[in-house]
């Protein structure tokens, strides 16, 4: 039986983790789980850890383990820690040699992905057997690439084989978020549903409530969010970043947030397309002049 | 008694006296059988007579419908029982044995018997199946007038003029029919003749009862359909109800009310009533339980024989002298109303319940209206009140009456209503959350009321006034017989009328832009402002409608759901077995009540008319996935398609060559053209086809299309314009093997080879002509050659005199390469799509197909292989798609189809972003998409924007806003997603990003900030703004044509103000007022600008202040002619008191003197503008150049420069001017 399904003993942990409750993760009592899920389990809270910023700590403590899941969460770790060769080199070993196993797929594809290698991710990804994890991994390598119809393609085959799963409502919500129109709503209504029952509340699906919000054009009760998220965890880049994006949308000065998002996260996509742009812009700009100069 | 509303007539025919009735038990027919002999067959829905039986001789009385097989069964005066089958139209044949007129004829529920009634005093009991008489039934003493079996039991029911009624039990009868035995014929004979003959042991048939109480003849009789009852009819005019048990039957009691022979009699089949009919020329309708009338019926001439009730529907019949009425006794329709999710309906039952069209259930009641009104008419209409939570229910008793009352906020049963609140009236509705509007016809007055019942206005409504419906906020739709009303009830006025006649009901689209006037006949569809968009016409009678979210109103029919779409185009959906009243569409579901007021779902198949719509709203991509998803293909659409001018997207539907040859060349696709011919390939469609690819340029197909005819002259012509040499060549060696010297003549002409041709004279042995072409041509040697040839020398010979030798141009391109440019055919989106199909594309790929359909500038989508490299490359423009000619072979047009690799999946789409860059001409647009150098290329060509520097904060801003980020899975970046302006769009073609600071918000934000600046007297911040107005103006989107014109006005506000504030900037840079004071020069400038300064059109408030300013500056530097126009000029504008004050004094003062002191370029009477780079005038009728996004004047010397205002224009450059608005 898939122990993360409905039934199965890991489903809660596996829900906080996607959740985005990452201490619930680390927190959560596995010592009444049965032998086979125990390292599953431990995978998550480790993986909770480093999405929670320990990931040199983690790191120690997967060092010189020989299964390929944790060898494969040493590479997630080096991976945050910015050594991307490393992981990358660790999880193309890996896929090589144990493609079939569900963590390193999933593990894999998160390091591959985030490495920009989305092609790679892709094809580890889709050895997979009825992973969620791995179809909203899918999903997501999809959307970034802006193949919407494959992503879309992929939520509607999971949605066959798991009706009402936590991780295919979020995967479908963030195609949602590509579609739009009415999709706008129905991604609202997930992550809100998340974001504002105190059990499965977290920053994240605040945060993307938030975001569905600003889509909605609903800037008010996106703005409200946002701050509260902020204030909640005042280093959440995201946060920051929807927050500035928002405050630019409603047409006022973002150089407060533009700051502490420097501050916070000095690598956030959004600066550094800014900057990006920024530099794009100047070159665009000396193409033109004036016939005379005054 | 009058009349009561309740009778509906639904059918009449004029024919002789009716006698007889039968109802089909499944279709809309009814038999009527007639004193003149003949027998109809009536469809009473279409009001058609289908069918005429005349075998009788004489009046025909029995008439009946089998249940289930195509039977029917009549009896005559003439003493015969015909059978007869409706399928073949004939009489089976003829059931003889009565001795005089046949009354009644039935046929057995499930027996093949018939009964039937006879003025010989016997009812006799047939096999039809064995055309036999199996029982004879004798007691009556007179004639029998009616005998029927009952519904069940073996039970047979007569009336006699005798005044009796009998009962009789058949069970005998049928144990010996029915019963397996093994008896031989014989036997069976014998009994059944033994049988026959005993007088008084008769076994097959006994009396019962016998019921005595008419005193008189009783001429009808029948059983109720489940309760042991018994109704009779007499001459007596009375009704009797009957009952009886096991043992026993007497009278029940009598319903008096007839004043003429009762003839007719029945028991309702569903509700506790008894209708009769009589001589006295009235249907009259009783209550069962209480015998006592409920409603009658009056024909003004018409004596009623017969009355039949339809077994299943509410339907019933009488037949008259003149012919026969189908009626129901009560309008079935539920009342109903939708509000969201919600269904409110009241059951038949008066019972207000609710049906939730998301979770397909019904409520238990909410509410019962057991009082209202009387108990046999049903409400009429429901009308709901969200906000209270209340309804409003009318009823026509008592000449219309309507109740208010508060709905209990879970409905837990059956309550009565509390607290209602009625009044009279006969249309009730709600009009706002505290307000409904009550019409009394009689009185013609339209009340307004509030919810406690009180009359807050009243007015007159037009006319005629029949019914009111909600006419959208503060309106109301007002119905009279021959027009329709949009009443405005603040104003007490009609707003607009709309021709149309008879409309019954009113059904508003979800948006509440349209409405559905539906009358009898009729569908009118109209907008909110009542004007009208379409109108159909149906020979049914249309029933209901709904609208589908999509726009499409769905109605139904007596017998069909259809459909239109606002173009009028409609169709059928389905067909229904019984009457529905449709309340909502929800995808493939109709929600809908039926007549017994019970929720129901229809499936639909909403494929065409979804196909149909996509089609009318150029919904490429919807249709392409109907076609894809569902199997759509049938004649009619592709034939509507044709018709409506889309043969490019019938052509994917057809299979069949010819026809698709056909429509590729209707639509210009040569391709499929190509394609088809081949296959086909015959001359005359390889002729058309070269016609049509000539017309189109493309010449490698007229190529082909020749090749295959053989049509070699036109070919070396071909060759010859395009200018292809070797072909040309190859074509001259075909002509020499041919052996046809006229062509390699001409093709030697054509490739300006002259030895060929003296060859080719020298060949067909025209010297004379070989020698004059090498003498022209200076060929001396050749000439030479020819005369020895021939033996004649040169003496003997005039030649006339040679011009220069002309050779055939050579060609400067080689046009053969590639096609001319050919014309742009409809290039749909559809055809690529389709085309993209082919190479294996997924239609999610399309958007970059697509804008190479659609895209600004791609007019000329020439050749077959760059529109479908295209697909993926979007901006490959490069010639070299053009077709690759082989040596000898003809174009392979299927090469095309492979030469693009296949992107199956993987690989990177197309973002939103840039989407928005193709959807969209505005610069904005463009910024958002991050194309930063597209959207300056924009701006430079729509207002030949040159210095961006000071639009990158405009430009940050907005590409700032365009994205947001998704925490998605741990661990990867997060997912950016778009932000759109355009929300409830999803057709990528379409949608469009979110642009910050939209005109409304510089309006109402930035612009007051710029009063407040001057009011403050704070320019310098007053210029920042404005300029940064006008930078935000510059890239931004606005969402309508008025919008564009309210963005220009600030547009050239905002550049008024700027200068405005410029110039007086410039002033005060100047100096200090004493430096100034002290030199003449800049004196006299300061007052030219104080001056200058009041010339900008700013606002009125506004101009005052540089009025003041310049007056008071004039007129303490002692110009008082100056300084008087500007004091006459700030009266004139008036406001301010303190200023006009001022103003005032100042005049007092100069009129005394009125002269300038410092002579200064400032002519008040003249008309100007003020340069805005040199802050001069430039008088009226002088040349000046201007910003030609700002407006801003110059000097023409300026021209070139960057504009002062916007600081990003060029002065003097015209583009196209700035697009805010696609």
């Amino acid at each position: 039986m898939d122990p993360y399904s409905a039934e199965g003993e890991l489903i809660n942990i596996h829900n906080h983790f996607h959740q985005g409750q990452y201490q619930e993760v680390v927190d959560f009592d596995t010592s009444a789980l049965s032998p086979e899920n125990t390292l599953p389990a431990k995978v998550l809270a480790l993986r909770a850890r480093v999405a929670l910023g320990q990931a040199q700590d983690v790191l120690a403590e997967v060092q010189g383990a020989s299964e390929p899941e944790l060898r494969a969460v040493s590479a997630l770790a080096e991976l945050s820690l910015g050594n991307t060769d490393a992981a990358v080199k660790t999880i193309e070993e890996l896929a090589s040699s144990a493609g079939d196993n569900q963590i390193v797929q999933v593990l894999g594809g998160t390091v591959l992905g985030a490495a920009g290698k989305s092609e790679e991710a892709i094809a580890l990804l889709s050895q997979h057997s009825g992973s969620l994890d791995a179809v909203a991994l899918i999903t997501q390598l999809h959307l970034q690439q802006h193949r919407t119809d494959l992503a879309l393609k992929e939520v509607a085959g999971a949605r066959k084989w798991a009706q009402d799963s936590l991780l295919v409502n979020l995967a479908e919500s963030w195609v949602g978020l590509r579609l739009g129109g009415e999709k706008y709503q129905q991604a609202f209504y997930v992550f809100e549903e998340l974001a504002q029952a105190p059990s499965t509340s977290s920053i994240v699906s605040l945060v993307s409530q938030a975001v569905c919000e600003l889509h909605l054009g609903r800037v008010e009760e996106a703005q409200s969010a946002l701050e509260q998220a902020v204030q909640k965890q005042p280093d959440y880049a995201e946060a920051i970043a929807n927050l500035l994006v928002l405050t630019v949308a409603v047409g006022k000065d973002p150089t407060e947030l533009t700051n502490s998002l420097k501050k916070v996260s000095p690598g956030h996509p959004f600066l550094a397309d800014l900057e990006e742009k920024s530099e794009l812009f100047d070159k665009a700009a000396t193409k033109f002049s004036p016939k005379v100069s005054a | 008694m009058q009349a009561s509303s309740g009778m509906l007539t639904k059918f009449e025919s004029k024919s002789s006296r009716a006698k007889g009735i039968a109802f089909h038990p499944k279709r809309p027919w009814i038999l009527v059988s007639l004193h003149s002999s003949t027998i109809q067959l009536w469809d009473y829905r279409m009001g058609t007579l289908i069918d005429r039986f005349e075998e009788h001789d004489g009046p025909v009385r029995g008439i009946d419908f089998h249940k289930t097989q195509p039977l029917f069964v009549s009896g005559g005066d003439d003493y015969k029982i015909k059978v007869w089958s409706y399928q073949t139209r004939r009489c089976l044949f003829t059931l003889n044995g009565h001795l005089d007129y046949v009354r009644t004829v039935f046929f057995h529920h499930e027996l093949p018997w018939i009964i039937s009634a006879s003025d010989d005093q016997t009812i006799r009991i047939w096999n039809w199946q064995n055309r036999s008489l199996i029982c004879t039934m004798t007691g009556h003493n007179h004639y029998v007038m009616c005998a029927q079996f009952h519904p069940k039991e073996d039970l047979v029911v007569s009336a006699s003029l005798d005044q009796s009624v009998r009962v009789w039990d058949i069970s005998g009868l049928r144990k010996k029919h029915s019963a397996p035995t093994s008896m031989s014929f014989e036997d069976q004979v014998a009994r059944s003749n033994a049988q026959q003959t005993d007088m008084f042991g008769n076994t097959d048939a006994m009396v019962k009862f016998v019921l005595e109480g008419h005193d008189r003849g009783v001429n009808w009789v029948s059983f109720h359909p489940t309760a042991p009852h018994i109704v009779s009819a007499g001459d007596d005019r009375l009704v009797k109800l009957w009952r009886f048990s096991e043992t026993k039957a007497w009278e029940v009691d009598t319903c008096r009310g007839h004043f003429q022979n009762a003839s007719g009699c029945l028991f309702h089949p569903h509700q506790d009533l008894i209708l009769s009919c009589g001589e006295d020329k009235t249907i009259r309708v009783w209550d069962s339980q209480k015998r006592t009338a409920v409603q009658s019926f009056k024909r003004e001439n018409d004596r009623f024989w017969v009355i039949a009730a339809h077994p299943e529907i509410n339907l019933f019949a009488a037949g008259h002298d003149n012919g026969v009425m189908v009626f129901k006794l009560e309008r079935e329709r539920p009342a109903s109303t939708v509000h969201q999710n919600n269904l409110f309906f009241i059951t038949k039952e008066k019972h207000v319940r609710s049906f939730d069209f998301q979770k397909n259930a019904e409520s238990p009641t909410l509410l019962s209206l057991k009082r209202l009104g009387s108990a046999w008419v049903p409400p009429r209409t429901l009308s709901y009140n969200p906000a209270e939570r209340s309804v409003l229910v009318t009823s026509p008793t008592d000449g219309g009456s309507y109740e208010l009352i508060n709905l209990p906020r879970d409905g837990s049963g059956a309550l009565d209503a509390t607290d209602s609140k009625r009044g009279q009236g006969n249309s009730a509705i709600f009009v706002a959350r505290n307000r409904f509007a009550v019409l009394n016809t009689s009185t013609q007055t339209i009340d307004i009321k509030d919810l406690s019942n009180n009359t807050a206005r009243s007015f007159k409504p037009p006319i005629g006034t029949t019914d009111i419906y909600f006419g959208g906020t503060g309106n109301l739709l007002i119905i009279t017989p021959a027009a329709v009303h949009l009443y405005d009830i603040q104003q007490k006025k009609s707003i607009a009328e709309l021709a149309v006649n008879g409309v019954k009901y009113v059904v508003w689209s979800n948006d509440g832009l349209h409405a559905a006037l539906l009358s009898k006949h009729n569908v009118t569809i109209v907008t909110k402002t009542l004007e009208q968009v379409s109108t159909l016409h149906e020979t049914i009678r249309i029933k209901s409608a709904t609208w589908d979210d999509a726009g499409v109103l769905l109605y139904s029919t007596l017998n069909h759901i259809k459909y239109t779409l606002m173009n009028g185009d409609n169709g059928i959906v389905r067909t229904l077995d019984q009457t529905v009243y449709l309340v909502r569409v929800k995808g493939r579901n109709v929600y809908c009540l039926d007549r017994a007021a019970k929720p129901k779902v229809l499936h639909i198949d909403p494929t065409e008319y979804r196909f149909k719509l996509s089609l009318v709203k150029r919904n490429y991509e919807e249709m392409l996935h109907i076609i894809r998803t569902s199997s759509l293909v049938g004649q009619s659409i592709i034939s509507y398609l044709q018709k409506k001018g889309y043969p490019e997207i019938a052509l994917q539907f057809v299979q069949d060559p010819t026809t698709r040859f056909e429509l590729a060349i209707e639509c210009g696709n040569l391709d499929v053209a190509v394609e088809m011919a081949r296959e086909l390939d015959r001359p005359k469609l390889w002729s058309r086809l070269g016609t049509e690819a000539l017309a189109h340029g493309n010449h490698q197909v007229v190529e082909m299309a020749y090749q295959k005819l053989k049509q070699f002259d036109k070919l070396s012509f071909l060759y010859l314009s395009t200018g292809d040499h070797s072909k040309l060549a190859r074509m001259a060696k075909i002509a020499e093997h041919r052996g046809d010297f006229t062509a390699r003549f001409q093709n030697a002409l054509y490739l300006g080879e002259v030895e060929d041709r003296i060859q080719l004279f020298k060949e067909v042995d025209l010297y004379p002509l070989a020698y004059m072409t090498a003498k022209a041509h200076g060929l001396e040697e050749e000439c030479q050659s020819i005369l020895e040839v021939t033996g004649v020398t040169e003496d003997q010979l005039t030649t006339p005199k040679f011009g220069t030798a002309s050779a055939p141009p050579k060609p400067v391109v080689p046009t053969y390469k590639a096609n001319w440019p050919t014309k742009a055919t409809s290039q749909s989106f559809f055809e690529k799509a389709l085309a993209g199909q082919l190479e294996g594309m997924t239609l999610e790929e399309e958007p970059a197909a697509e804008t190479n359909g659609f895209g600004l500038d791609d007019a000329a989508d020439d050749g077959a292989v760059a529109k479908r490299s295209g697909a993926l490359e979007a901006d490959d423009d490069e010639d070299a798609a053009g077709w690759d000619l082989g040596d000898d072979i003809a174009p392979e047009a299927d090469s095309d189809f492979v030469n693009v690799e296949s992107a199956e999946a993987g690989g990177s789409g197309s973002s939103e972003a840039d989407l928005w860059a193709r959807n969209s001409p505005l610069a904005a647009d463009h910024i958002a998409a991050g194309s930063f150098e597209s959207a300056m290329n924009l701006l430079n060509r729509q207002v030949g924007a040159v210095n961006f520097a000071p639009l990158k904060s405009r430009f940050m801003e907005i590409y700032s806003a365009s994205k947001t980020y998704l925490p998605a899975s741990a661990g990867l970046p997060p997912l950016v997603n778009y932000v759109r302006r355009t929300l409830d769009e999803t057709d990528p073609r379409k949608v469009l990003p979110l642009i910050p600071r939209d005109l409304e918000h510089l309006a109402s934000n930035d612009l007051q900030q710029g009063y407040d600046t001057m009011k403050a007297n704070k320019l310098e911040d007053g210029v920042r703004i404005f300029k940064g107005i006008l930078h935000a103006l510059l890239a931004n989107a606005v969402s309508s044509e008025s919008e564009v014109a309210e963005a220009k006005k600030l547009i050239t506000s905002a550049g008024e103000y700027t200068v405005a504030m410029s110039i007086e900037l410039a002033r005060r840079k100047l100096g200090a007022p004493d430096t100034v004071n002290g030199n003449p020069e800049l004196l006299k400038r300061s007052l030219e600008l104080s001056a200058y300064f009041t010339i900008p059109k700013i606002e009125v408030p506004h101009r005052q202040l540089a009025l003041l300013n310049a007056m008071n500056l004039a007129s303490r530097s002692k110009n008082y002619s100056s300084a008087l126009s500007f004091a006459n000029r700030i009266l004139a504008n008036g406001g301010a008191n303190r200023i006009l004050e001022s103003a005032r004094r100042v005049k007092t003062q100069c009129e005394r003197n009125p002269h300038d002191t410092v002579e200064i370029e400032y002519d008040q009477f003249a008309e100007f503008e003020i340069c805005a780079a040199s802050h001069t005038p430039i008088y009226s009728g002088t040349a000046y150049e201007e910003c030609a996004f700002d407006g801003s004047k110059y000097h023409q010397k300026y021209k070139g420069t960057v504009c002062t205002v916007c600081e990003v224009c060029e002065v003097g450059k015209h583009g196209s001017g700035l697009k805010l608005f696609a």
